[in-house]
């Protein structure tokens, strides 16, 4: 009985929280059968939108899973002082509001700041370009690799490693064979995590991108510019696609977690 | 210690990560940079970056075709490239004064664009060209419920305790400027019952009552719209073209135009400073007039801004879907937005500025 109660509540909750509002959406982008659906991703834009947001997502994931894993690498087995406030920095973009973020980039590389006026003069542009999504995208994920691949690394024997050295294999030829095929799992999944989060990404983005329909208008920002123009279908549709891809990737990455704790335990 | 291979690894995805950056932003920059202003030559397929507030996307796509086509046909095939980049008003003004490129402003008052011309990146006189610089008009009207339950004719209707009020967010939308706009000045006309022309203090008193019914204040004019037809609220404050949208789109809205209320005017203006440094300042300002021909008229209209640019058509309305305004004014006739927006609706002492002191008391 009580343990009823339990699994009741627990799935009553999940489901008002979350099922509840995807199913809506996903309905809604449905709403008016598969044609319209596609008719709904042939806005003008939408698809640059879609591919741009896969695309920079992607990126991002890839330069934050080599700098991510090797921060947490640094920052599990290294004893340096500052230690702890490097650990404290990585969780910052945590703390921030992405707007804040966007708003922050927006103030250093800003084509009327300083540093974004020293670019600007060598054609490099950052703000409201995608070079600045990329940007903010970074630093928004970042803490999601390093957190995911910490606790992995954490629960690794040191004295494998320790082993390894010994046998005469250097540091990197140790990370390679050793720490790193164990590390995988928790690195790939912290990449899809990273990867998932920037396909959704809004706050840090609107701020830098300028919007620019098939060039830095991103899927996030389409979807709130189509509900404001008072077109909600188009918005579901292009909400369920992105939906779709984001919970792929979680499936994708609950089983890589899974599969890496067996192994490691 | 880190081994000297890891290190140099690192270093190369670094420089990695800059070349994927920096290429995004060189294809970026082919479309803008071209040339210093003065001795500029004009790219072969020109680029032009429009930045417009976000209720005029659908209409912006359709004008923007046929000025390609139009001036293709007059330019030797000469194919025009249009950026457009839509959202709130004053975010886009922002944008353009933290660097947005826009080589032309579409914005949703006046306000906005003086905000950019303030920053010295608009340096010719905007309101002394074509219209005004205005290319498109709508009234402030009320949106209500079918049969119009709660007998809303006039301004003062709106202060009956317990209703409920919808109208956009000040701080954040143009929209929401425009109506308190047209509250202040059909009090300030003598044309509210109960509410003594020229007497600031009756007009605040207005503010004060409506605003005490504001249940809702929504971040633009069409979230407000959209959370009244989602059933909040007995009267939306919004644009008369927001409602026959709803109607076009089969909605019961209703609307319900007051006896005295303001001439919403949209205004686009070139901005010299982008335009010149990517040598478009031609097109841009061809662009411009095209805005005001018969051809872009009829695409306003059919988008719902029916109301000609010109003030006594714009009160005569056309007898049909867009009935005669009793007493249309403009903001020129409440001194100027200059003066709206520093000193008597907005200023630190201005009427809804105490307004909305009073009531969030």
């Amino acid at each position: 009985m009580a343990r009823w109660g339990l699994r009741g509540t627990a799935l009553l909750y999940l489901g008002l929280l979350i099922v509840l509002p995807t199913v809506v959406v996903v309905a809604r982008g449905f709403g008016n059968g598969l044609t319209a659906f596609r008719d709904a991703l042939t806005t003008p834009g939408a698809r640059e939108a879609i591919i741009l947001t896969v695309a920079l997502a992607a990126v991002t994931a890839i330069i934050n899973v080599v700098f991510g894993t090797e921060l947490a690498y640094v920052l599990v087995r290294y004893r340096f002082p500052g230690r702890r406030l490097l650990s404290t920095i990585v969780d910052i973009p945590f703390a921030i509001p992405t707007l804040v973020t966007g708003v922050m980039l927006r103030a250093l590389y800003g084509p009327i700041s300083p540093v974004g006026a020293f670019l600007d003069r060598h054609g490099i542009q950052v703000i409201f370009a995608q070079a600045g999504i990329l940007l903010a995208l970074l630093f928004v994920t970042l803490p999601l690799v390093v957190r995911t691949v910490q606790p992995v690394l954490l629960e690794l024997d040191e004295t494998e490693e320790e082993a390894a050295r010994v046998l005469g294999a250097s540091r990197w030829m140790t990370f390679r064979r050793v720490v790193f095929p164990k590390l995988r799992p928790g690195i790939v999944a912290g990449g899809l995590l990273a990867f998932a989060r920037a396909l959704g990404e809004f706050g840090a983005v609107v701020i830098v991108s300028g919007n620019i329909i098939g060039k830095t208008l991103t899927a996030p920002v389409l979807i709130t510019q189509l509900i404001n123009g008072g077109k909600p279908e188009e918005a579901a549709a292009v909400a369920t696609l992105l939906f779709g891809l984001s919970f792929v990737l979680v499936l994708v990455t609950e089983r890589l977690l899974n599969t890496g704790r067996k192994e490691t335990s | 210690m880190p081994s000297g291979r890891l290190g140099a690894r690192a270093l190369g995805l670094v420089a990695a990560a800059a070349l994927v950056a920096s290429a995004c932003a060189t294809n970026n920059a082919n479309g803008g940079t071209g040339g210093s202003p003065g001795t500029c030559t004009p790219q072969e397929s020109p680029v032009i970056t429009l930045a417009a507030y976000s209720n005029v996307y659908d209409v912006y796509g359709k004008l923007i075709s046929n000025f390609q086509t139009e001036w293709k046909d007059g330019h030797d095939g000469q194919q025009v490239i249009f950026q457009t980049s839509f959202g709130g008003s004053t975010t886009q003004a922002q944008n353009v004064v933290n660097g947005f490129p826009a080589d032309i402003v579409g914005l949703s008052l006046a306000p906005d664009v003086q905000m950019i011309q303030d920053a010295g990146l608009i340096s010719h006189d905007w309101t002394q060209v074509t219209e005004g610089g205005i290319v498109a008009t709508s009234v402030v009207v009320f949106d209500v419920r079918p049969g119009n339950p709660k007998h809303i004719e006039n301004w003062d209707d709106l202060t009956q305790p317990g209703l409920e009020i919808l109208t956009p967010d000040p701080a954040q939308s143009g929209g929401a400027r425009w109506n308190i706009v047209a509250a202040y000045g059909a009090s300030m006309r003598g044309n509210v019952p109960g509410y003594a022309a020229n007497d600031s203090a009756a007009a605040e008193k207005l503010l004060e009552g409506i605003f005490k019914n504001v249940t809702v204040m929504d971040k633009s004019a069409n979230d407000s719209i959209k959370n009244f037809e989602s059933g909040n609220g007995d009267v939306a404050i919004t644009y008369e073209y927001a409602v026959l949208a709803a109607q076009k789109a089969g909605l019961p809205d209703e609307a319900v135009i007051p006896p005295s209320t303001v001439s919403i005017q949209t205004p686009v203006a070139v901005v010299d400073e982008y335009a010149q440094e990517h040598c478009v300042v031609d097109i841009a300002n061809a662009f411009v007039e095209y805005l005001h021909t018969k051809d872009a008229k009829d695409l306003f209209s059919s988008v719902g801004y029916e109301r000609s640019v010109t003030l006594k058509q714009a009160k005569a309305g056309d007898g049909g879907t867009y009935p005669a305004v009793e007493d249309l004014f403009t903001t020129d006739d409440l001194g100027g937005w200059d003066q709206l927006q520093s000193d008597t609706v907005f200023g630190p002492d201005g009427a809804f500025t105490k307004a909305q002191q009073t009531v969030t008391g």
